[in-house]
């Protein structure tokens, strides 16, 4: 690429400053500068005014002051169309395809190819093919929408910008939803498409990959631009530091180890789906007081189910599971809180929370009908606002008032009211289900933090995470599971080369029964 | 001015909380007011001059109805305190609705001012209008708290018109059938043979939807044939013999008093009034209500929290009911004095409009019960007053209600995104900027 052309800016915000209706200020006098052919990184923790900026740029919201120019010109960008038509095109972190159409109607939507009044479809299939070539984005056209998976989703996403003309292609945490390699394939498609002219900026949260694929990345923080650096000048404690405004300690304080008594013992618990399948297989472990146990492997390999049927949320076709010793009550989740039972569910939209309740509403899910929150057959409302204010301040959720909804909040900050709630529950045992995805790096820092505490307080924690680098450094020991049952278990997570790990993650080693029983 | 000054631009808390007491205070006096004026207009048929109030003041049973235009104008007070800002979106949509009924009424009617003069005035111009209008709101009130309840745990009920009737029925069988007892006794007795009914009725697509997963919106439906062949087999069996109707003998015992001569208002405003304030209860103040709040917000969080769905679905529909039951026993002891077929008169249906226009906050009821059965009472009104068919009067009611309901519903599959006014003005968020742009 020369340099000339590396120069040339395309998209510019100058002096941006939004503030919504409700008085949030997101972006607070912005500037961005894009130039063409690279690959911007933009940074920030959650509730930075990435997302703001963005929309902005796509159009899905106007600037309060502030103006973006495009090749040098001011622009206005009043709605998605007239950014299309500008070349702006963007993929955001929830597909917006049609599940039951084909991937080429997908692609062409709106815009079709027509033989008289009737859709070519013959045309659409070959358009979506040959732009697919041309770019590296491997699709099926022909494949319904809803049976192929999240990575092609997103390529068709790519594919449907690029139908519309786009030059500037905005990706909104893309690799949030993707596996490892899917996340490679990613990449490589985001090189091609900057080999060929386009401009890709990229929101991210994981520096790791700002480190991996970007060329220049930009730093936001309370709606403020902290800077923007060649990425190859920058490393990852830097740009964390920009990010919070401090160092932020990768190495979590974590006093050594005390194991206490056996708090769960699961024996030969197995679980199969509606569907037939055997999702957990056998699987028996302990869980000591005093020690985080970590599960880790690949998603989908039967940890989600393991953690539903120890909180009651299933039943398992049989095995056990014990708790102190009695058993943990099946498919009955109030039971299994009863029990001593805490629940980070891993995915808090869905689980976790009612977004259009509020925070005070949300911190009571389990403990509202007991003294006290309930009283002579009333809920006693300043009861629940107290809880919620005590745990706002305990656990610094950001927000100006208790009774807002849920939905006021950014995502670290719902994650955080989720974790307070389940926190202040006083379990014997606390099972957290990738309790920091999508959260910002504070938040992160700040959750683990508290597991830690906990688990130095005695209590026995269960942590099932996708994130690697999360269970090795909280696990005081772990365990893989693979294909629904364990592959290994690991009583010094420290002392694990990476690259082995990877090995019984795929399937590609298992340890014997005997090794795995001599170590429980 | 840096960002961390944003903060004292807003209104810190308690300035809020008194202004609103200020803003509440000035509703109530503007209530009483206009709740006066009403009475005395209503009273005397039109104020014209000082002799009006006099006349007014003589006219029978002056400050029962004083007293009934004080609740409406509290309902109204009610009805802003709870929906802000939306109380401007309710008198726009019911203004677009009325412009649009009145460009209809351009096209059929010799005289369109006279019969719009009817349909907008004419439920105030004697007593026995007036009456009829508050009775059919009081009916409405309770059929929109019934519906109000469902909605807040998101599900559906079409189902209050059997409650209804069962309702009525077994209130009527108390009164026809249980010895002479005193009204204290009897009256409370019927109602709650009444509510039993309606929450029996209501348990049973409660039951369905919970442990069979069948369609609430498809079992309440077809629950009201069964209802209504059971209502008018029974009633087939009590019918005088004399009678050439299906009609039961007019009740005598455990009316509910009439407080207003010339109408069929009666004292079952108390238990108007008594449900307004129990249904808010139970959804803002009872573990139920959390309970029925929390699955219509997310129902899998609703699980995971420990929450027993199945026992919330049973009871939210079964309290639904109550609530429809107790319209019935307001219809057979206070509006009919006995038992009739075709009780409800479709009364249930409009039922779901009330609720939505008042975005299922039990508080906000009464005053759309009073906007709704404003409209119904007036139409019939303007067919006696300027001649209009009555067909011409559906087709302008029709269209009100799609104005209204389109816009009810929109909101309501919005999840009732509450849009609070920016506390920023133009200005400060200028000033932001330039300290925005001071900064290095």
């Amino acid at each position: 690429m020369n340099t000339n052309k590396q120069k040339r800016v395309i998209i510019e915000a100058k002096a941006v400053t939004k503030i919504y209706p409700n008085g949030v200020l997101a972006n607070n006098g912005v500037n961005l500068v894009v130039t063409q052919g690279e690959i911007h990184a933009l940074v920030g923790e959650n509730g930075a005014g990435k997302s703001t900026l963005m929309k902005i740029l796509y159009g899905l919201e106007r600037p309060t002051h502030g103006q973006v120019f495009l090749r040098g010109e001011p622009v206005q960008i009043a709605n998605p169309q007239v950014a299309i038509r500008l070349g702006i095109g963007m993929v955001h972190q929830n597909f917006m395809l049609v599940p039951s159409f084909t991937v080429a109607e997908n692609v062409v939507l709106n815009t079709e190819p027509t033989r008289g009044i009737t859709v070519d479809t013959a045309k659409a299939i070959a358009q979506t093919q040959a732009l697919a070539d041309q770019y590296g984005l491997q699709v099926l056209p022909e494949a319904q929408v809803d049976s192929v998976p999240v990575g092609m989703r997103q390529r068709v996403e790519i594919l449907k910008a690029l139908y519309r003309g786009a030059d500037i292609f905005i990706l909104d945490e893309p690799t949030a939803v993707l596996t490892p390699g899917e996340t490679r394939d990613l990449f490589a498609a985001i090189r091609n498409l900057v080999n060929q002219g386009k401009t890709v900026i990229f929101i991210t949260h994981k520096l790791r990959e700002v480190t991996e694929i970007s060329d220049r990345v930009t730093v936001m923080r309370d709606a403020q631009v902290i800077g923007t650096v060649n990425t190859n000048e920058s490393d990852e404690r830097m740009l964390a530091r920009m990010m919070v405004g401090r160092e932020v300690f990768m190495v979590v304080n974590k006093p050594p180890v005390k194991r206490g008594k056996a708090v769960l013992q699961v024996r030969d618990l197995t679980y199969v789906a509606e569907s037939g399948k055997v999702a957990l297989d056998n699987v028996s472990f302990n869980v000591y007081e005093g020690e985080v146990l970590g599960i880790a492997g690949v998603e989908g390999n039967g940890q989600t189910e393991l953690v539903e049927v120890l909180t009651g949320l299933r039943a398992a076709a049989h095995g056990t599971a014990t708790l102190d010793g009695k058993p943990v009550p099946s498919n009955d989740p109030r039971a299994a809180r009863e029990v001593g039972i805490a629940h980070i569910p891993e995915d808090r939209l869905n689980n976790g929370a009612a977004i259009s309740s509020s925070i005070s509403d949300n911190l009571i899910v389990d403990r509202y009908y007991k003294a006290p929150y309930s009283q002579h057959g009333f809920l006693q409302l300043e009861q629940a606002t107290q809880n919620a204010q005590a745990m706002i301040e305990q656990f610094d959720i950001v927000t100006s008032n208790a009774e807002n909804p849920l939905q006021s909040l950014s995502g670290g900050n719902m994650q955080k009211v989720i974790v307070a709630r389940e926190f202040t529950a006083q379990p014997r045992l606390l099972i957290a289900a990738q309790p920091t995805r999508g959260v910002d790096i504070g938040a992160i820092e700040f959750i683990h933090q508290q597991l830690i505490d906990k688990r130095t307080e005695g209590l026995a924690i269960l942590l099932v995470s996708a994130d690697l680098q999360e269970v090795l450094k909280l696990s005081d020991r772990l365990l893989v599971m693979y294909n629904g049952h364990i592959a290994a278990i690991f009583p010094d997570p420290t002392a694990i080369a990476e690259e082995d790990l990877g090995l019984y993650m795929l399937g590609a080693k298992q340890q014997s029964a005997d090794d795995m029983e001599a170590l429980q | 001015m840096t960002a961390t000054d944003l903060t004292t631009l807003n209104t810190p808390p308690s300035t809020r909380r008194s202004r609103a007491l200020l803003w509440m205070l000035l509703g109530i006096v503007l209530a009483l007011i206009f709740s006066v004026v009403l009475t005395v207009h209503v009273a005397a048929g039109g104020i014209t001059d000082a002799a009006s109030i006099s006349k007014a003041i003589a006219a029978p049973a002056f400050t029962n109805m004083l007293g009934m235009n004080v609740l409406v104008g509290l309902a109204a007070v009610l009805f802003v305190n709870q929906t802000g800002w939306g109380t401007l979106r309710v008198i726009l949509t019911v203004g677009a609705a009325l412009l649009i009924g009145f460009i209809l009424m351009l096209l059929i009617s010799h005289d369109p001012l006279k019969a719009y003069n009817a349909l907008l005035t004419g439920p105030l111009s004697r007593t026995n209008r007036w009456g009829s209008w508050v009775e059919d709101a009081m009916a409405l009130t309770l059929v929109g708290l019934s519906i109000t309840l469902v909605f807040r745990a998101q599900l559906f009920s079409l189902g209050a018109e059997g409650q209804i009737a069962l309702g009525a029925m077994a209130a009527a069988l108390v009164a026809l059938y249980v010895p002479p007892l005193p009204l204290g006794i009897h009256i409370p007795l019927a109602v709650l043979a009444g509510c039993a009914a309606g929450f029996l009725w209501g348990m049973i697509p409660g039951i369905l939807r919970a442990y069979l997963n069948a369609n609430e919106l498809v079992s309440t439906l077809m629950l009201n044939p069964i209802a209504a062949l059971i209502y008018s087999f029974i009633l087939d069996r009590i019918k005088p013999k004399s009678a050439g109707f299906t009609v039961s003998e007019p009740l005598t015992a455990a009316l509910l008093p009439r407080i207003i001569d010339g109408t069929r208002v009666t004292t079952g405003i108390f238990f108007v009034i008594a449900a307004v304030i129990i249904t808010w209860l139970i959804i803002q103040r009872t573990p139920l209500g959390y309970e029925i709040r929390t699955i219509g917000a997310n129902i899998k969080f609703a699980r995971y929290g420990g929450i027993d769905t199945k026992r919330t679905i049973v009871l939210a529909m079964s309290v639904s009911g109550v609530m429809a039951g107790l319209t019935g026993v307001y219809l057979a002891l206070g509006i009919h004095q006995k038992l009739i077929l075709g009780l409800s008169g479709g009364l249930a249906f409009e039922g779901i409009v009330v609720a939505l226009l008042a975005r299922n906050k039990p508080l906000a009821v009464p005053a759309m019960a009073l906007l709704y059965s404003y409209l119904r009472v007036g139409g019939p009104i303007m067919q006696t007053d300027a001649s209009v068919s009555l067909e011409i009067i559906r087709v302008i009611q029709s269209i009100i209600i799609l104005l209204f309901t389109a816009d009810g519903l929109i909101v309501f599959i919005q999840a009732r995104r509450t849009k609070p006014k920016p506390p920023i003005s133009e200005q400060d968020a200028a000033h932001i900027a330039e300290g925005a742009a001071a900064q290095p």
